[in-house]
């Protein structure tokens, strides 16, 4: 399903650039990168290690900021749905990520002394405020369990990631990500820690995600993953080569 | 809410904030310790300084002052009077049998109202007990045993008399005696086990050591000696006269158990010439008639001159510690002075003079200077205990830095840079409440058993910290009071979370996307 052509965008990055100084020395990882998103959209973004592909997912997601516009390099912007996450608050960023998106890391990034139903909950603590979670509990609850169901880790609810295998652990990360109901799931490298059997299942996972109107941006340097995608944004040494 | 969860997460699966709690244990309860130690021995201390001076005196030292029964008649009838009672004090010298002087301060006591306005009855020592003292496992004292003995004792330290076998007859005969502190003699030398024995070693003529009796109350006598004051402050010759030792008192304040004798009112009102006495004419004459014969005219009586006492000691009817009752008490007594000095203006002194003093203010110079001590001794302490500010600092920097993938995951899912500098403060007020709770566990078992402990030590180290021959109190004081102990415990939690904050702070300003990258 290609939504392009249907939906308007629900991100759109423009003249994007990060440098980062290193010392004295000024790096720049991306250099004025353009790139839209529609809802309902799974895009991945392509390229080689040190493409600065990682670094457009950190910027897209408010993780990190970009290098504000200048007279030098023209104006720059990262626009969710009409909000430009350049110019917002620490706070507003802190939302954002609360409620609008959700992370997957390529190695997992679950909290070792959670349980795997705890994992899931923080996220969604994160975006309630403590009476509100207090007394929704149950149903928060029940909304981590049944998509632990969903990706296959029902019987797994109590078990620490420690006592989890690899694929298991990204299925929970995905949980983790999805609880909130973000309207963005952004994913670096989601199958690039795993066997290519491991990979292919969270794949299929991501594809049913997309399939059921999650919009994604997938970050991989694997063409067969970003074969799965609806539009390749190829990245190289910062700047985007090819995107359709 | 996630605050919690990981607070609780990481209390319960991690050692090292376990030593940041144990640090805080440690130090909170040494400081509940040595408060309560030091609380203990102020509030015996304040105990043993008021037992012997009721709540109020009305005091005109020296000269004393005339018609005190009037104005105890008149106390009394105050609501808030318990009882009154008049005593003399003065400086004098007591002749001891072993031939020694030593200078003392004479109290004369009206015994039985004495004791309804002061403890006096509670202080004296020799009086039959059932009960040996806790450190007393033989069973050594002596006045677990013989109790007629002890109880003839107590009943004449009581109304300041001995009871002495009669030359005939069996009913004994009662002579005025005297009352003495447990250390004004000198024979008394505590026992560690908490007693005065009753004996002392003593070099015999042939150069040998013999055990001897001690105990005046049985067959002691003393000189006392005093220096009389006419109503204007004039000293006249002084005074001696010999007294069987009816009892020694044990106040618990080494200054009065060392320097106070006490007598009869009316023996030493005689002794001071401040009983009551008639006032009579200076001019007397002897005339020879017209057959030669010689005929003397007495002195005219011209009326009499009233008993005086130097104080009048009241005793409130609601007991309490807190300076404001007794505060209260002065009050009323001022009035009702004010107007006993108007109805004898002229022959009792003004009431702008008089002095009226609480039982604090009598001991305000002790009580201040423990007060003042154990401010100093808890400063002390308490600036050790921040050592326990930077155990937690140093732990929980180690930790922060050992869970940076977890702030930056934190961060990812929608933390903000106060939500994680909260998780670390949550955890470090846990850390803080349970270190102060076990704390005060550890403190608490201290504190009730402490002569336990200190019985232990001695028996199995011979390491005697509190050693009452030394100490004047036979028992390690301690008050465990709830607002100190809550003010220590609020203070460790307070610690741990001071500590907590630099590393909490520096959690929350980590970048999230270098905290998932740390390795």
């Amino acid at each position: 399903m290609n939504a392009t052509a249907t939906n308007p965008a629900v991100l759109r990055a423009t003249n994007v650039r990060k440098t980062y100084q290193l010392g004295r020395l000024r790096v720049p990882v991306l250099r004025g990168v353009n790139i839209d998103v529609a809802r309902g959209e799974f895009v991945a973004i392509l390229g080689a290690s040190g493409s600065g592909k990682s670094t457009l997912l950190h910027l897209l997601g408010g993780l990190d900021a970009a290098d504000k516009a200048s007279a030098a390099t023209g104006p720059a912007a990262i626009e969710f749905e009409g909000t430009d996450l350049i110019r917002l608050s620490a706070g507003r960023l802190d939302e954002y990520r609360r409620r609008r998106v959700g992370f997957v890391f390529q190695f997992y990034h679950l909290l070792p002394e959670l349980t795997v139903l705890q994992n899931v909950t923080i996220a969604a603590m994160t975006a309630m405020g403590k009476l509100e979670y207090w007394s929704k509990r149950r149903e928060v609850r029940a909304e981590a369990s049944s998509l632990l169901e969903r990706v296959g880790l029902g019987h797994r609810l109590l078990h620490r990631p420690a006592e989890l295998s690899g694929g298991e652990r990204q299925r929970v990360a995905i949980a983790r990500a999805l609880v909130n109901k973000p309207d963005l799931l952004l994913a670096d490298e989601p199958t690039g820690n795993l066997d290519r059997v491991t990979g292919a299942s969270i794949l299929d996972l991501f594809t049913d995600l997309h399939t059921s109107g999650q919009t994604m941006v997938v970050v991989t340097h694997d063409e067969a993953t970003a074969a799965r995608a609806d539009r390749v944004v190829r990245l190289v040494d910062g700047a985007v080569q090819s995107d359709r | 809410m996630y605050q919690f969860l990981l607070t609780h997460r990481y209390l319960t699966s991690k050692v090292m904030p376990l030593l940041a709690a144990l640090a805080v244990a440690l130090c909170t309860a040494m400081v509940i310790i040595v408060w309560s130690v030091m609380g203990g021995f102020l509030v015996m201390l304040i105990n043993s300084g008021r037992t012997l001076v009721g709540d109020v005196t009305v005091s005109w030292p020296i000269t004393g002052f005339a018609h005190y029964e009037e104005l105890i008649k008149r106390l009394e009838a105050d609501p808030d009077v318990a009882a009154a009672t008049p005593t003399i004090e003065t400086y004098g010298l007591i002749g001891l049998p072993d031939g020694r002087t030593e200078t003392v301060m004479i109290k004369g006591v009206d015994g039985p109202s004495y004791t309804l306005v002061t403890d006096f009855a509670d202080t004296l020592y020799w009086k039959p007990i059932d009960t040996p003292h806790p450190k007393d496992v033989h069973k050594d004292d002596p006045r677990l045993s013989n109790h007629t003995l002890w109880k003839f004792a107590f009943e004449g330290g009581k109304r300041l008399v001995r009871f002495e076998k009669p030359e005939r007859g069996n009913v004994a005969v009662e002579k005025p005696g005297v009352v003495l502190g447990v250390s004004v003699s000198g024979f008394n030398i505590r026992e560690r086990w908490g007693f005065y024995p009753g004996q002392a070693r003593a070099r015999q003529p042939d150069g040998t050591l013999k055990m001897v009796p001690t105990i005046l109350p049985v067959d002691g006598n003393v000189t006392i000696n005093v220096l009389p004051m006419d109503s204007k402050g004039r000293a006249v010759d002084m005074v001696a006269r010999s007294f069987p030792v009816a009892n020694e008192f044990h106040s618990g304040l080494y200054e009065i158990d060392h320097k106070t004798v006490f007598l009869q009112l009316g023996a030493l009102q005689e002794m001071l010439k401040m009983n009551r006495a008639q006032k009579v004419s200076t001019t007397s004459a002897v005339t020879v008639n017209e057959r030669g014969e010689e005929s003397f005219t007495a002195p005219t009586v011209l009326g009499e001159d009233p008993a005086r006492v130097t104080n009048v000691l009241v005793r409130g009817k609601t007991q309490s510690f807190e300076s404001a009752a007794a505060d209260r008490l002065a009050d009323k007594v001022a009035a009702i002075y004010r107007q006993f000095a108007k109805d004898f203006e002229g022959q009792v002194p003004p009431s702008t003079s008089i002095r009226i003093l609480t039982w604090e203010d009598q001991n305000r110079t002790m009580i201040n200077a423990v007060r003042k001590e154990t401010a100093l001794v808890l400063f002390i302490f308490s600036f050790v205990s921040m050592t326990a500010v930077f155990l937690v600092l140093a732990i929980f920097w180690a930790m922060v830095s050992e869970k940076t993938k977890d702030i930056g995951i934190l961060r990812a899912i929608g933390a903000s840079r106060a939500g994680v500098a909260g998780t670390w403060l949550l955890y470090g007020a846990a850390i803080g409440l349970l270190g102060a709770v076990v704390g005060f566990g550890i403190a608490y078992g201290v504190v009730t058993n402490i002569n336990a402990i200190h019985e232990w030590l001695g028996e199995k180290l011979g390491l005697y910290i509190w050693d009452p021959k030394i100490y004047y109190f036979s028992r390690i004081p301690s008050d465990l009071n709830a607002r100190h102990v809550a003010i220590v415990l609020a203070g460790g939690v307070l610690a741990s979370c001071v500590g907590a904050l630099w590393p909490a702070l520096r959690a929350a300003r980590m970048s999230p996307v270098r905290a998932l990258r740390f390795e």
